[in-house]
């Protein structure tokens, strides 16, 4: 691209797309300059992604203009756009697992010395992009053995490997622990001050204010506004989002401290659930803090019999019962609503209604097994209704929902069946802030129906506004428990942080 | 990722795909070992002979089937384009055509079902378990049809005037020797080292790979990724055409049932190797090895004669054996992984 002078990088008007049933985007304006970070901003499927699609190729605009520096362009494809410097790093991370670093970044425009490969000098070229950026990596390994956070320093090298000027970020902090954060909002000031235009797509809208200029804001599929981050606040910035103001972010519910519920003794399963003891009780919720990779996911697949424990008790009800199987957690009133909704939660190919029916089977067929389809549908029903999931019938498939409403039904698959326990890993992840306050008020009820409650997040300020009492974890170990009342950030930094020192360590092998 | 002065054997073994070869190497060689214990004749000059000549098919089917698992495909319509190729080239020189002209021929027409393979799966998004079920059953009424529903006469019949040429090529294919090992060999050696190539060393290689490890991310980096699919099912027909006219210049006659279950041969010879059902994994290399064992059990359960019935039960159980190897040791990969 030779010298470009306007004052846009990017400009989009008028621009919209339908598909079969759906208007994704209507008349939607956008506008970038070089050098900046401009926020997209808008709940799920109010078209943000749709919108990006649009401009990185992936998707054909219906009708509306696009100018890449200041140039008209018609029909839009990922190789154009590349040729663009039109550059996107998805959500979902879309990595080939099986390739080495070097070969996914050059992915598509392999060099080539003759008819063959040259190796060598794609990775001499990878290491020195990854070094411009600081990234200690080596472009020979495996993408597949690196993790998320890697995998997208990965992305971004990759995109600047093609000498994008336009930078798409899809949710790119959703997987990250709080300093990779960090390096990733180095790494993107650093694009910004050589004049890369970067647009920003999040939900988590208290991590704005550390890199970005400018906002947009869409609703439904259309453009509501653009101003300067600097002249709005949070809540302007929300209510704009989701066209109402909401009252209150953690709506929050005082029940009676019942009986104990669920007692956790001594629990041990691998090297991220080490003699993790904690009880809950009916009427609260309990909140699991720490940082991503604390072991609290995998505490509670151990509690939940996905994964083999080596040692520890169960009670529940004062009762010990025996966990070794999914199946024997959920007979015995233990359910858990895992983190990752499209890989662990959901039959993303199968209908919203075999989704809910699937763990209820027992309960909806006689002792032949033969499924009462009446039955099956009430239960459907009553789970739509109660959850107000928005879908056009429940014989859609669960992957084609919004990711609040995928949540919600993950959530209310198990909702119909009695339950004591039930454990939430993540549940307000990539959703939006609507959709947040609905689980929040889903947990609420459950609380109010004597059920305990485990609210594991990773975001402290939903954590400190829905739990009643926070456990804190790091590095497989419950390193506090306090109650809210005594909570505050800053405490539970410090106990998720509690990383044992090498000596500690040497001290408890011995 | 800190150490990278890395042991170069170890670097080796850990290469993609290295490490299921060698395991399988090694088994193959205690295999052999254990014949040759049985009967000295085994590991014979003979014998060997015999058997390299045995592998060839074995090999050059395996490539064609390995191109399109590491896409993440299958390609059942192997066997029956072997038999459509040998029944082609077999009808088209009894008639009187001359026989390289009739191997042109079939060989477009078998170039042409893979492509149409292709377009099936990568187009029009037929999964590819039922296209190439439908291409299968298809090319086998081909090869049923193109005689009437019989097998040919020999192809070096008297009184032909391509008999000398057709001679020929049946020595070329089949009977002659080069350094004192047989061609068919050779063939099936030279269309390794090319497709190894093509596959360890060229872009297009690197996108058979990427695509059977993810379609999404291959599709939006700008690879092409029909075409890509196209050309590992093409190489698929192209290696079964090759193993259709070894097999017609073998007997020297077309046989309709020509190259039956080959297709399940070749995934076995693949898989054996290393090579994942799956997709994004695997090398060539396995295929050598696979397509080795194979006939290796092939060969000498009959030198230390026991019934076919035994041996097809002994291969079974090594398909799977080799594959849940592969498993157990990938997953122990993973737990290592979490544990880190």
């Amino acid at each position: 691209m030779e010298q470009y002078q306007g004052e846009y990088i990017v400009e989009l008007d008028g621009i919209c797309k339908s598909f079969p049933g759906v208007k994704a985007l209507d008349n939607v304006r956008f506008r970038l300059r070089s050098g900046e970070v401009m926020a997209l901003l808008g709940e799920n499927g109010a078209g943000k992604s749709t919108l990006m699609k649009v401009l990185s190729g992936v998707y054909q605009r219906d009708s509306g203009t696009m100018k890449i520096f200041g140039q008209n362009i018609d029909a839009m494809n990922p190789k154009r756009a590349q040729e663009l410097g039109v550059a996107i790093i998805h959500q979902e991370l879309n990595m080939c697992q099986h390739l080495t670093v070097a070969e996914n970044m050059f992915l598509g425009r392999e060099k080539k010395k003759g008819l063959v490969v040259a190796q060598r000098q794609m990775n001499e070229e990878a290491g020195r992009i990854l070094k411009s950026l600081d990234i200690d990596l080596d472009p020979t390994t495996l993408v597949g053995s690196l993790p998320v956070s890697k995998q997208q320093m990965v992305e971004i090298a990759k995109a600047l490997s093609t000498n994008a000027r336009i930078l798409i970020m899809d949710e790119p902090t959703s997987a990250l622990t709080s300093k990779e954060i960090e390096e990733l909002f180095r790494i993107v000031r650093q694009l910004k001050a050589e004049g890369r235009g970067i647009v920003y797509i999040s939900h988590r809208l208290e991590e704005l204010q550390h890199i970005v200029d400018r906002v947009t804001i869409m609703r439904d599929g259309q453009y509501i506004l653009e101003n300067d981050f600097a002249a709005m606040d949070m809540s302007e910035i929300i209510a704009n989002m989701v066209g109402r103001e909401i009252k209150e972010k953690f709506p929050r519910v005082h029940c009676e401290k019942g009986r104990k519920i669920l007692e956790v003794k001594h629990l041990n399963a691998g090297r991220m659930v080490r003699d993790v003891s904690f009880e809950s009780y009916e009427g609260e919720i309990l909140g699991l803090a720490g940082l991503m990779g604390a072991g609290r996911t995998e505490t509670t697949r151990a509690i939940f019999g996905v994964d083999p424990k080596e040692s520890g008790q169960i009670f529940i009800d004062g009762r010990e019962i025996k966990i070794n199987n999914p199946m024997d957690a959920i007979r015995n009133g233990l359910v858990l609503a895992p983190e990752d909704r499209k890989k662990d939660g959901l039959c993303t190919k199968l209908s919203v209604r075999s989704n809910i029916e699937l763990p209820n089977l027992d309960i909806a067929s006689n002792k032949l097994g033969v499924v009462n389809r009446g039955k099956v549908t009430r239960m459907v029903d009553e789970a739509i209704r109660n959850f107000t999931i928005k879908l056009a019938s429940p014989e859609v498939d669960a992957g084609s929902l919004s990711g609040g409403n995928q949540q919600k039904v993950v959530v209310s698959k198990w909702l119909t069946r009695q339950s004591r326990v039930v454990i939430f890993d993540e549940p307000t992840r990539g959703i939006d802030v609507a959709a947040k306050v609905e689980i929040y008020h889903i947990m609420n009820q459950l609380k109010q129906q004597g059920i305990s409650v485990i609210f594991v997040s990773s975001e402290m300020p939903e954590v400190l506004g829905i739990a009643d009492r926070v456990i804190v974890m790091c590095d497989g170990r419950i390193t506090g428990e306090m109650d809210i009342s005594d909570a505050t950030q800053e405490r539970i930094l410090e106990l998720a942080t509690r990383f044992e020192t090498k000596l500690d360590a040497a001290k408890a092998a011995v | 990722m800190e150490n990278k002065k890395q042991n170069p054997i170890k670097k080796f073994v850990s290469a993609r795909g290295v490490g299921q070869v060698l395991t399988v190497l090694v088994g193959l060689v205690i295999l052999c070992f254990i014949f040759n214990l049985i009967n000295s004749n085994f590991l014979g000059p003979r014998n060997v002979a015999n058997l390299l000549r045995q592998i060839a098919p074995y090999i050059i089917i395996g490539i064609g089937q390995g191109y399109v698992l590491i896409t993440a495909n299958i390609d059942l319509s192997i066997g029956s384009v072997v038999g459509m190729s040998c029944m082609m080239i077999a009808t088209l020189i009894c008639n009187g055509l001359n026989p390289y002209l009739a191997i042109l021929i079939s060989l477009i027409a078998c170039l042409a079902v893979g492509v149409i393979n292709g377009e099936l799966v990568a187009r029009c998004k037929l999964p590819p378990f039922v296209a190439t079920l439908g291409t299968q059953t298809i090319c086998r009424g081909i090869a049923q049809l193109v005689n009437g529903n019989l097998n040919t006469d020999s192809i070096v019949g008297a009184g032909s005037q391509w008999r000398e040429v057709a001679e020929g090529v049946r020595n070329f294919c089949y009977y002659g020797k080069t350094f004192g090992v047989y061609n068919t060999f050779w063939i099936a050696l030279v269309i390794w080292l090319i497709f190894n190539f093509i596959l360890a060393y060229t872009s297009t290689g690197r996108h058979v790979y990427a695509i059977g490890s993810n379609v999404e991310a291959s599709k939006l980096s700008g690879v092409n990724v029909p075409r890509t699919i196209v050309k590992a099912y093409l190489i698929s027909s192209f290696c079964a055409a090759v193993t259709g006219l070894i097999t017609c210049a073998q007997s020297g006659t077309g046989t309709m049932n020509a190259g039956m279950s080959y297709e399940t041969f070749a995934v076995a010879a693949s898989v054996i190797g290393g090579i994942s059902t799956m997709g994004g994994t695997g090398i060539l290399s396995g295929v050598l090895v696979g397509a080795s064992v194979w006939a290796v059990m092939d060969n000498g359960l009959q030198m230390v004669n026991t019934q076919v019935g035994l041996k097809n039960v002994v291969v079974g159980m090594i398909v799977i054996l080799s594959v849940l190897i592969d498993v157990v040791r990938r997953s122990g990969k993973l737990s290592f992984k979490r544990n880190k």
